[in-house]
């Protein structure tokens, strides 16, 4: 049991913040509401570190940690999160090249209710980024996989809170059954995917709480900064440890993952839950410290409320996490 | 990052197990819920029974009873994770190694770091529990602030005398001895940080006057403590004169890696029991049940990971901020899992009959208790502070 990072580890973060900072600031990030295509100039700096999905899921977390810190835009989490593990869990060819950063995918799996598991309806609902991917693998309720050319499936782009990550519902009806591969543990895949989400909505997460200790000890009022004041120290004080302990949670779980361990189906559940209560507790309170700053559209705190909303809502709620951890520890 | 074992940690949670279950006493393996302390529950009339103490002494002599110490202070020179291993085991099992903690959890590592040749030499019966002391810190006009004491000790040649009044101090009814800190600067002439040294006091000293306080569950396992012209040698100064604060700081540090996440370990135990009684009445079928059990369950196990976390910093020689966090929440936490646990029995959650409702009314009591936790040892709010000044880097006010 050891937490800390290996010297490679601390060269992956320092690396990809590095890199992400340069290559993913808030004016393309801005740019990208009008015109997605702003997203190339990030992919092709990302695209080679998609191969991070074929790894330690803790060196991919450790990545989209830094993703999320800035916001970054699609198509890495499809691809290095989603999509590559599927197609290696399918054993489709399409691997090699979404690793090699060749190509783009996502996946497209839920139906009309919004979750993710294995069903065969034929409208695919919350598939990231799908108008703007190489791929779309469709799942179907066996878990056979169909890997579909992004550019021939009808999809329909659905409203979100969220300008930084676009969502489609598609038409994955063209998927034929003579094309699909061997069924996967769809389970497991999932697990994987939804240790990944957590780990960036970490990132996303200390972007909130880090803006409002800065801005905490910069506003002046009554002659001093607001963040002298004990009722603000003890709001962020309460963010602080919801980050931490999410954070921790999500290393936990991806190391579970790694090794295997009979705990990880907990700790993923715990992972995402912690996660998605901390993404909400600090993106209230750091808009509340922001005052009326923040309620700006040129403030970049609603960019970031609206990622942490929309990563809560997707791969289930902390609620939903906690039903299903529920039923792990109640039967 | 890894989460494996190696195979010499293994051996050494193997070899613990053995001892446990050959030695640990049976009075110890009754269930109850240790992470409350509830000494009126442990003890009956005596403030530390017999088998408790018996119990401290058989782990040290056989090297479990502070691993990471080597084996003349009841040791086994343990690594840190073989220490974590050692809290975990024991938690599991709602084992507890001493029945009181100044001894071995302060004044011995308060001594080994700040003490000389001679008051060194004390902490191995401090450890083993056969030296027993009280923490003289909290008076009645400083408690968070600590630093206001005003308990003043007077040079008189090769002694000081001591005036003063200490509150809330644990063991003080039993005590051989109190680590107990004074002023000996006075507050007008240095900053009140700055005039705080620590005495060795023994407490059959004349002029120590010892008045137990019966707290909220009907225990009397702490008191007030007057000196009125104590005479203390020089020689019992702990560390420098004037330098006392330094191991106000450096005694609430030691061992809390350890302890904290015992205490999360406890918490986690807590949790279980909240299931099994769920279950026992039938409430886990309720949804509205469920989702809170979960909820406890995620806070548990994510701040089980920031202990583990908290641990590998610690085990790598970095100041772990963890601490606060961790002592913050499973305090708050073990106080609202009681309470759940009250409101789990609906009608019955009040009832402190032990023929009636669920197991004697542990869970009422657990919840009095637990008010504590969130007061000694730097209350929820001083946490918050030192989160938010020393970690966060937030202005002081």
């Amino acid at each position: 049991m050891d937490f800390t990072l290996t010297d490679e580890q601390v060269m992956l973060r320092d690396t990809a913040h590095a890199l992400l900072t340069r290559h993913c600031p808030m004016s393309l990030v801005r740019a990208h509401v009008d015109d997605p295509a702003v997203a190339d100039v990030l992919w092709e700096h990302l695209c080679e570190w998609v191969v991070l999905g074929d790894g330690p899921l803790t060196d991919l977390c450790l990545f989209l940690e830094e993703c999320g810190a800035v916001l970054a835009l699609e198509p890495f989490l499809a691809t290095a999160a989603l999509a590559l593990p599927l197609a290696r869990a399918a054993g489709v060819d399409l691997a090699d090249a979404l690793a090699a950063g060749e190509s783009s995918a996502t996946v497209a799996i839920a139906g009309a209710d919004g979750e993710w598991r294995a069903n065969d309806e034929k409208t695919k609902t919350f598939v990231l980024e799908a108008d703007r991917v190489d791929y779309i693998l469709a799942v179907d309720g066996d878990g056979r996989v169909s890997v579909l050319s992004g550019h021939a499936v009808r999809n329909r782009p659905v409203g979100s809170i969220d300008t930084t990550r676009r969502i489609f519902e598609v038409d994955a009806s063209s998927a034929r059954a003579s094309d699909t591969t061997r069924p996967v543990d769809v389970d497991r895949w999932l697990r994987r995917a939804t240790v990944a989400l957590a780990a960036e909505m970490i990132g996303t997460t200390r972007w909130l709480l880090a803006a409002a200790i800065d801005y905490a000890k910069q506003r002046v009022q009554f002659d001093v900064p607001i963040g002298s004041f004990q009722a603000i120290q003890h709001k962020l004080a309460d963010c602080s440890l919801d980050l931490e302990r999410a954070r921790s949670a999500v290393y936990y779980a991806a190391m579970c993952v790694d090794a295997d361990d009979a705990e990880q189906h907990r700790a993923a559940h715990v992972a995402k839950a912690a996660a998605g209560r901390a993404a909400m507790h600090c993106a209230k309170e750091s808009m509340q410290v922001h005052g009326g700053i923040g309620y700006t559209w040129e403030h970049d705190l609603h960019l970031y409320i609206r990622r942490a909303y929309a990563s809560e809502h997707l791969l289930g709620t902390a609620g939903w996490h906690h039903d299903r951890i529920a039923d792990l520890i109640l039967g | 990052m890894k989460l494996e074992w190696s195979a010499e940690d293994e051996a050494f949670r193997t070899e613990l197990i053995q001892f446990l279950d050959e030695y640990a006493p049976p009075e110890i393996k009754v269930g109850r819920d240790f992470s409350d302390g509830g000494v009126d529950e442990v003890g009956g009339d005596e403030v530390i029974p017999k088998w408790g103490r018996d119990w401290q002494a058989t782990l040290f002599d056989h090297g479990w009873m502070v691993p990471s110490y080597p084996p003349e202070l009841g040791g086994r020179n343990a690594t840190p994770v073989q220490t974590l291993i050692f809290m975990e085991e024991l938690a599991k099992r709602r084992i507890v190694r001493s029945l009181h903690f100044p001894g071995y959890a302060i004044a011995a590592p308060s001594l080994l770091e700040f003490g000389n040749d001679e008051q060194r030499k004390l902490a191995g019966p401090s450890i083993r529990g056969d030296l027993i002391w009280c923490i003289g810190m909290s008076e009645p006009n400083a408690g968070s602030d600590l630093a206001s004491l005003s308990t003043r000790a007077e040079r008189d040649g090769d002694r000081f005398i001591v005036n003063g009044q200490k509150v809330w101090t644990s063991y003080s009814m039993v005590a051989a001895k109190c680590f107990c800190y004074v002023r000996t600067t006075p507050l007008d002439q240095a900053p009140k940080h700055k005039g705080i040294t620590v005495l060795i006091i023994d407490m059959d000293t004349p002029g120590i006057e010892v008045r137990p306080i019966k707290h909220i569950t009907g225990a009397e396992d702490f008191a007030e403590v007057f000196f009125t012209d104590v005479e203390v040698p020089v020689d019992n100064v702990v560390g420098a004169i004037d330098d006392g604060w330094r191991i106000t700081m450096g005694s609430l540090a030691h061992e809390r890696g350890g302890l904290w996440l015992q205490s999360v370990a406890m918490v986690q135990q807590t949790v279980d029991d909240l299931c099994a009684m769920a279950r026992r009445l039938g409430l886990d079928a309720d949804a509205g049940v469920r989702r809170r059990l979960a909820e406890a369950y995620e806070q548990v196990a994510s701040l089980r990971a920031l202990g583990y976390k908290g641990f590998s910093s610690f085990a790598q020689g970095s100041s772990a901020p963890e601490h606060s966090y961790l002592k913050l929440a499973t305090s708050e936490l073990g106080k609202a899992l009681y309470e759940l646990g009250m409101q789990l029995q609906g009608p019955y959650g009040a009832v402190s009959d032990p023929e009636r409702g669920e197991q004697r009314g542990r869970w009422a009591r657990s919840f009095f208790v637990s008010f504590a936790n969130t007061v000694a040892g730097g209350s929820s709010e001083i946490q918050r502070n030192i989160i938010a000044t020393r970690i966060l880097g937030l202005p002081r006010q």
